[in-house]
């Protein structure tokens, strides 16, 4: 296709010389471009300043990172935000994914009614997430909500908590909320996985007596590499940009006494201020966006070139 | 695979835009949406233009929607032609709205400013207008007047009402179990004993909102601190870690066994829910929120008593400027925005605050046939103490006031002691405070 | 035999268990609409004895739901036009076209895929500010179509790829220009991808919440998501109006879920399965 002859009149308007065609990815790398690459590049050199409002001040080289890592309170709320990003992370991983997978396969060995169970779970994912907070936060609701009244109705008063009010169950809650809201989507994507492993590989396992668990270890597993990796770089990627649902269920301060505080929350109260009175320090905020890039950047790459190794081998 | 799908789509799309015509209201016409449909703006005189302000505020109860209708008549008999657009956000959202709208000159033309450190933190970055010199102005008190100044001693905004904390009680509960008003601290403790045995919640109270901690505390803690301490601390003759306000924070922590089950998980929602439909029978409470209780029940009988002395000394009842009315310095209608601020000094304005906001205004003069707001104006009209967290802690990066609403929320958790709270907020207080006059 | 049996009602238990735990949050805010509040406060659990659609009239009554839904479709329409335009345009270029940098680009549209766009929140904030957007329903559109450009491309040129070349040489002789190539030849075989990526980013665009926060303070411009928060203060002890907001915002993804399901669910997996 590289010499292409035209030696014919042409009808269209976009035919004057091939040379035309190279206008053809200007939109979309242009508006990409403009809202996506230069904000977070300019995140960069935002945080190396200091800012009154939303006037930048005078350079201050790594001055807004010495605020954030040695500052009170902010070094201690990056911390604490920054470990339970971690902790959402494992839960998503273990509960989301195992509860998924146990899904996906039920669906995958023919299940009666296959397609009303996937719609069934698939469903959830469908609303907001924003929805999907305030909708638990009604549930949670340790007076009215639905749980907290099932629980004394079947003699289990003693169960009942304040789950969005007490730090010992505020994150997990929010944190299961969450895979309820996740586990439909990677269901599918685990099903998509199973669908694809050939089915004489299946059989010959079957035939050689591998059974239960032993046969979803030993054989199914190790087929579903590809899958795996995906739904294990996509739960990161949601557990560390994770905003909403603290937001709608525990509001920007991560309440109560900071224990439902992520990363993203932090970074909002920070650069846009919070309830407080305070205005917010876009120079601080900026800081904390650009080391969230870091942390997902380094560990992206490192799964990618982890992926990459395996498959070499 | 056909795919059906971007039929189903388009029709969906027509139908909901269809409904959405239906519905009135502009879309990105830029048209404004009249948020009371038949607000009874007055039309105004030929020859004349309307002029549109927007007006920005956290009271987004009913009640004040409603206020702002009669505010809108009322205003046009005397300033005709000026449309008032009330854009009420949830308070808990206001700040990070405002901040956000005033860095984008995006924000409502007139615009409900916090009282003192806050709002002073607005007007110091430049984003107000000045009204010194604005009349009707000095029918207000010094003090009241000192919550919308900023540093530059200029006045930014007109107070607009007064806020009090004290005790509410359910009067049909008190009478069921004998109980009266507490004249001291021991009787109020006694009167939550009671109503316990008798498996009813004594106190509507839940911390898992940060601003209804430093509310409560607010309520209570001028009978442990004593009047002076707030002039004491402003010239830095006291501490936040001093006994007295340690005492003051034990105190409210020693009501524990009196709070509801699960209390750490309710929010002023909730509060107001129970104490509104009688599950609960005393709460300390703003007295912003009478109306909406009585919204939800209008058959209570709020009783209002001042919060009692442990010592025998003064009851309190704390009242403050709850905000006040400024104007955005980018508005293009600064004139007509002027206009309706100096509304807000008139008596008029003020017995609508009153009548149907149900809360005190700092106008003289204005008068309610609402019993308990009068009640209430007598209360916080006499020796009224300051809300010290609001007056003297709403200062720096984050403030005081939420370092103390934190903590109080760490301590109901189990994870701080009084003690601690009072050291954590007294290291906040470390970072900006300069004692006045040094 | 037993075994099996016993094996069998284990599983079924299972998928039915966790059917009720997704569908129950779902069922009880559809049923709680429609009860009294008083009756929600008191009976949570029973069911309605009387049907009644009160707080729905209070919904279209108090709130401009009508154009919040407007405003929804409005960013919507518009982002998915222009997103499958420039996609499209974009990954013809790419994978129809031999040039050498091609490879690169496509590379520099991957790396969207992994740049978190929260993250430029503040100059995106400054951006809109300077070109006149803040409170414009435009800004949330391109924003949206910006973030979405990587996926839509890297799904759309790995479908291109799978088409013959033999396609647009016959096009060709018959004089066909590019534009004319795209809309007569190539768009007809792209149906099952263009739906792909029209399903994942209308879930996405409809659904999003932050950037509409951020951007919207205008009441007569907010979409749907940001309508939400006004109901949650306003209505914050009538649960029945809460529980019909909820239904009412999510209603028109579920119908539209009902219409396409399993495009739905094979389109919303594509991007990750491909």
């Amino acid at each position: 296709m590289e010499q292409t002859q035209h030696d014919r009149p042409r009808r269209r308007w976009l035919t004057s010389g091939d040379r035309l065609i190279h206008l053809f990815p200007v939109p979309a790398v242009a508006v990409y471009t403009l809202f996506v690459v230069y904000p977070i590049f300019a995140a960069f050199t935002y945080s190396l300043f200091d800012w009154k409002g939303l006037v930048m001040g005078r350079f201050n080289f790594f001055g807004n990172f010495r605020t954030l890592f040695t500052q009170e309170p902010f070094n201690r709320m990056f911390r604490n935000a920054f470990s339970h990003n971690l902790f959402y992370f494992a839960v998503e991983l273990v509960v989301q994914n195992v509860v998924a997978f146990v899904l996906a396969y039920i669906i995958f060995r023919k299940v009666k009614g296959a397609q009303f169970f996937k719609i069934a779970y698939f469903l959830p994912r469908l609303l907001s997430i924003i929805i999907v907070g305030f909708m638990w936060k009604l549930i949670l609701n340790p007076n009215m909500g639905v749980l907290n009244v099932l629980l004394n109705k079947i003699g289990l008063s003693s169960w009942t908590h304040a789950w969005l009010g007490e730090p010992a169950t505020a994150l997990p809650a929010v944190a299961l909320v969450n895979c309820w809201f996740g586990i439909g989507f990677f269901m599918l994507i685990l099903l998509a996985g199973l669908q694809s492993i050939s089915p004489e590989v299946l059989e010959a396992a079957r035939l050689d007596g591998s059974r239960g668990l032993g046969y979803i270890v030993s054989v199914i597993l190790p087929m579903m590499f590809q899958p795996l990796v995906i739904v294990a770089v996509m739960t990161f990627l949601q557990a560390f940009e994770a905003f909403e649902l603290v937001f709608a269920m525990q509001g920007s301060l991560g309440e109560p006494y900071y224990s439902t505080d992520l990363l993203a929350v932090f970074f909002y109260r920070t650069a846009f201020g919070s309830n407080a009175g305070d205005t917010g320090n876009l120079g601080v905020g900026s800081a904390v966006a650009v080391v969230m890039f870091f942390i997902i950047a380094t560990i992206s790459g490192l799964f990618m070139a982890f992926v990459n190794r395996r498959q070499a081998e | 695979m056909k795919l059906r799908r971007t039929g189903a789509f388009a029709a969906l799309s027509l139908f909901l835009l269809a409904a959405g015509c239906g519905g009135g209201g502009g879309g990105e016409n830029g048209a404004q949406n009249n948020a009371s449909s038949g607000s009874g703006a007055s039309a105004p005189p030929a020859g004349n233009e309307t002029v549109k302000l927007t007006v920005a505020s956290w009271n987004s109860d009913q009640n004040f929607v409603d206020m702002w209708k009669d505010v809108q008549d009322a205003l046009n008999k005397v300033y005709p032609g000026i449309e008032l657009d009330y854009q009420p956000v949830k308070s808990t959202e206001y700040n990070t709205a405002l901040n956000t709208a005033l860095r984008t000159n995006s924000a409502a033309d007139i615009i409900q400013l916090r009282p003192y450190g806050a709002g002073q933190a607005i007007a110091d970055a430049g984003y107000l207008e000045p009204i010194d010199g604005l009349q009707g102005l000095d029918g207000f008190k010094p003090d009241q007047l000192a919550a919308a100044q900023g540093s530059d001693g200029k006045q930014y905004g007109v107070p607009i009402m007064l806020s009090s904390t004290q005790l509410f009680y359910n009067k049909d509960i008190f009478d069921k179990y004998g109980l009266k008003a507490p004249a001291t601290w021991d009787e109020l403790i006694a009167a939550a004993e009671t109503l316990k045995k008798n498996k009813v919640t004594p106190f509507a109270f839940g911390s898992k909102e940060g601003w209804v901690l430093s509310l409560t505390h607010g309520a209570i803690a001028p009978v442990f601190l004593g009047a002076d301490f707030p002039g004491k601390f402003a010239k830095g003759e006291a501490k936040v870690d001093s006994p007295e306000f340690v005492k003051s924070i034990e105190a409210l922590k020693s009501l524990t066994p009196y709070f509801p089950n699960n209390f750490e998980g309710l929010g002023m929602d909730d509060i107001r829910t129970m104490f509104a439909t009688g599950q609960a029978a005393m709460v300390f409470d703003g007295s912003f929120e009478i109306a909406a209780i009585q919204a939800l029940n209008p058959d209570i009988h709020i009783g209002i008593a001042p919060v009692p002395s442990p010592s025998g000394g003064q009851p309190s009842v704390s009242a403050w400027v709850d905000g006040s009315y400024a104007i955005n310095k980018s508005s293009k209608q600064i004139d007509a925005a002027k206009k309706v601020l100096q509304f807000m000094t008139t008596k008029e304005f003020g017995t609508i605050v009153l009548q149907k906001a149900k809360s005190i205004s700092p106008v003289a003069g204005a008068a309610s046939d609402d019993e308990l707001v009068s009640e209430l104006a007598k209360l916080s009209g006499g020796n009224a103490s300051p809300y010290f967290a609001v007056t003297n802690l709403g200062y720096g990066d984050p403030t005081s006031k939420v370092t103390l609403e934190n903590s109080l929320q760490g301590m109901f958790l189990g994870k701080l002691t009084p003690d601690q709270v009072a050291k954590e907020v007294q290291k906040s207080v470390d970072t900006w405070f300069k004692a006045a006059g040094k | 035999m037993l075994t099996t049996a016993v094996k069998r009602s284990g599983i079924y238990v299972v998928a039915v268990g966790y059917a009720v735990i997704a569908l129950f949050p779902m069922l009880l805010m559809i049923v709680s609409s429609f009860r009294p509040n008083v009756d929600i406060l008191t009976k949570p659990l029973s069911l309605p004895k009387k049907w009644s659609a009160v707080s729905y009239e209070t919904l279209f009554v108090k709130l401009h739901y009508a154009s919040y839904i407007k405003n929804s479709v409005f960013v919507s329409a518009v982002m998915l036009a222009l997103l499958l335009l420039f996609s499209v345009m974009a990954s013809y270029y790419i994978s129809r076209f031999p040039y050498k940098w091609n490879n690169g680009l496509f590379f520099y549209f991957l790396i969207g895929m992994m740049l978190p766009i929260k993250l430029g929140l503040v100059p995106l904030f400054l951006l809109v500010k300077q070109l006149h957007l803040m409170n414009s329903l435009w800004s949330i559109t391109l924003i949206q179509l910006a973030s979405s450009i990587p996926l839509a491309v890297l799904i759309l040129t790995g479908f291109f790829r799978t088409l013959p070349n033999e396609l647009e040489e016959a096009a060709r002789i018959d004089g066909a220009g590019h534009m004319g190539m795209l809309l007569k030849v190539l768009a007809p075989l792209m149906k099952p991808a263009i739906g792909t990526v029209t399903i994942i980013h209308f879930i996405g665009v409809w659904n999003d919440f932050f950037f509409p926060m951020i951007f919207i303070q205008d009441e007569a411009k907010k979409t749907i998501t940001v309508g939400m928060l006004k109901l949650f203060s306003e209505f914050t002890t009538d649960w029945s109006v809460l529980f019909a907001g909820l239904t009412l915002s999510s209603l028109p993804m579920i119908l539209l879920f009902f219409f396409a399901s399993r495009q739905f669910m094979d389109g919303i997996t594509a991007g990750a399965v491909k």
